[in-house]
């Protein structure tokens, strides 16, 4: 098994009238699973979609989103998973820097999706109106015959860093089948898990825990966004084994009031992931649903890379765990010689399930894949017994709950407002040592915090916006010029 | 009673966004997006979360918009209407 529709069949050979998704009460077997791949792969072939051509999938997790993306690959085309949630420019970024030919995406977005456009790529609408993806079996042709080499690019993710654009990372079907084995085979899922998918599957989290659930044979739980009652519903009815979140999320479950205790008994894995779990998040949840968090690492370049299985998981939960199998994590020190066992430096990784580097950009690319390692720009350490502590980071991104943002984004958005001479942002610890977005603003003229939102809202995701915007009548700058962040936080 | 409430939305405000509420005072008709309220999603459930807890009251988060969040007059009429008797 080398390819991802590969990876489908033998699935769906060993389980095929298992349940594979269930969303809001409809259930998929996987059998009817892979007739909706066949007939929406035979669709988008008739629309002329060819091998290399790339379709974006601007959905929310669904079962349109998991047969939108075997069926693009199925055909030997590149997937773009987008996040519905995103604001108008990045929406429009993706998809013009991808070069989609078609959009596979939901009706509430199709007016949209048809605005930002270009003129040459299609929309089709799959999910919600009058034509739902479950109309495509009519027209089902013979199965599809595609040649596809295991070293074609599957799938394009978007990797935030600190260049105002996110970098593109294409990652191989070989890539793919390589983060499921590795990911699946470290924590032992199997065909009895039910997956609970809150986070998005558009990013490379999401996305990891999908497509090895599918490998598994799991049943796989969609939730369009997160909503904490329905969480604590789905786990309690369903039985919901895995669970993965970012640690906003346990935070939120562990201190929302609920008039009974919940029963969370059949959870096995609760994983944290995308940001920090806090020694406080961590007890709170512990002792309330009596599972602990376990911290998983991972990145839109190399996808999982470690996760915490400790048996003595109260004494170890601030780390992110031993490597995967098949992964390796060394720690270098600036000078380029690999640290000593308890010694901070970046964390670098190799692993089969990794991208060779950034779509046109070469001095990034230089930058960050050296020797046949990633270098995460996470600074970190490896205890004794293999377990890797992050501690800091290199790279100017704030993180807000799991969400990455790009000061010099917002900063782009922001400096276009009429009223603003300069703009530097900045990410601020609050004082539950999370992490904020703030403004520095310097003004031509009078304007209110009110006008800089309104001026954000809808071009750039709602976490990007500051949340916190001080105006000033300069920016500190070093005699070069350059902005001292450190003096604005 | 509506006063009561007013007071406890201040506090739990004044509790929760400590960075952008020191040097500010908080009205009842203080447009709270300027203090970081209903800026995002994260920013609004963690305040919902605390309202809960406070009011011990439960809201679904999917029912809030953000004239309701827009000040603490107006936070304090949803929570007077629909979960505490006037």
């Amino acid at each position: 098994m080398n390819t991802i529709p590969e990876l489908l069949s033998e699935t769906v050979a060993k389980h095929k009238n298992r349940i594979a998704i269930v969303e809001e009460g409809k259930k998929v077997s996987y059998l009817e699973l892979q007739s909706m791949v066949n007939s929406l792969s035979s669709y988008l072939t008739s629309l002329g979609v060819k091998p290399g051509d790339r379709v974006a999938i601007l959905l929310p997790n669904s079962i349109e989103f998991i047969a939108g993306f075997f069926s693009t690959v199925n055909i030997g085309a590149i997937s773009v998973p987008i996040n519905p949630s995103y604001g108008e420019e990045e929406i429009r970024f993706y998809i013009s820097h991808s070069m989609a030919k078609l959009i596979l995406t939901e009706e509430r977005l199709s007016k949209t999706v048809d605005k930002l456009k270009g003129p040459e790529s299609k929309v089709v609408v799959v999910k919600g109106g009058e034509r739902g993806l479950f109309i495509f079996e009519e027209e089902k042709k013979n199965s599809l015959r595609v040649s596809i080499n295991p070293h074609d690019e599957a799938i394009y993710l978007y990797s935030t860093g600190s260049t105002g654009k996110p970098k593109r990372v294409s990652r191989t079907h070989l890539n793919i089948i390589a983060l499921a084995n590795n990911h699946t085979e470290t924590i032992g899922w199997s065909e009895e898990d039910r997956i609970l998918l809150s986070i998005p599957m558009s990013h490379t989290y999401g996305f990891g825990n999908f497509i090895s659930a599918i490998k598994a044979g799991a049943c796989i739980y969609t939730v369009e966004g997160f909503n904490r009652r329905k969480i604590f519903d789905l786990i309690e009815r369903e039985r919901i084994t895995v669970f993965p979140a970012v640690p906003f999320m346990l935070e939120a479950l562990a201190n929302t009031p609920f008039p009974r205790p919940i029963d969370f008994s059949s959870l096995k894995f609760v994983i944290s992931a995308g940001a920090p779990l806090s020694k406080e998040t961590f007890e709170r949840f512990f002792k309330r649903f009596q599972i602990p968090p376990r911290q998983l690492y991972g990145s839109t370049e190399t996808g999982v890379i470690a996760i915490n299985l400790s048996k003595d998981i109260e004494n170890r939960f601030s780390s992110v765990g031993q490597p995967v199998k098949n992964v390796e994590v060394k720690i270098f020190r600036e000078d380029g010689s690999q640290a000593d066992i308890g010694e901070i430096g970046e964390i670098a990784v190799k692993s089969p399930s990794m991208t060779t580097g950034y779509h046109d950009l070469p001095e990034e690319t230089q930058r960050s894949f050296r020797n046949g390692y990633y270098f995460t720009g996470d600074l970190g350490k490896i205890d004794e017994d293999g377990y890797i502590y992050i501690v800091g980071r290199k790279k100017l991104f704030i993180n807000i709950s799991g969400n990455k943002v790009d000061p010099q984004e917002v900063e782009n958005v922001i400096s276009r407002h009429p009223k603003v001479r300069e703009v530097a942002v900045v990410g601020i610890r609050e004082r539950d040592e999370k992490e904020a977005v703030k403004a520095v603003i310097v003004p031509k003229e009078k304007i209110e915090a009110g006008e800089i939102y309104e001026f954000c809202r809808g071009k750039i995701s709602d976490f990007k916006i500051p949340r916190i915007i001080e105006f000033r009548e300069k920016l500190p700058k070093s005699p070069t010029g350059k902005v001292l962040r450190e003096k604005l936080r | 009673m509506k006063e009561d409430i007013r007071e406890r939305v201040k506090r739990v405000l004044r509790e929760k966004f400590t960075d952008s509420t020191k040097q500010l005072e908080i009205k009842d008709d203080t447009p709270l997006f300027g203090i970081g309220v209903g800026v995002d999603s994260v920013a609004t459930l963690e305040f919902v979360i605390a309202l809960e807890n406070e009011f011990q009251i439960s809201i679904d988060e999917g029912e809030i918009k953000p004239q309701i969040l827009a000040t603490v007059d107006t936070i304090s009429e949803f929570i007077a209407t629909h979960f505490l008797k006037k």
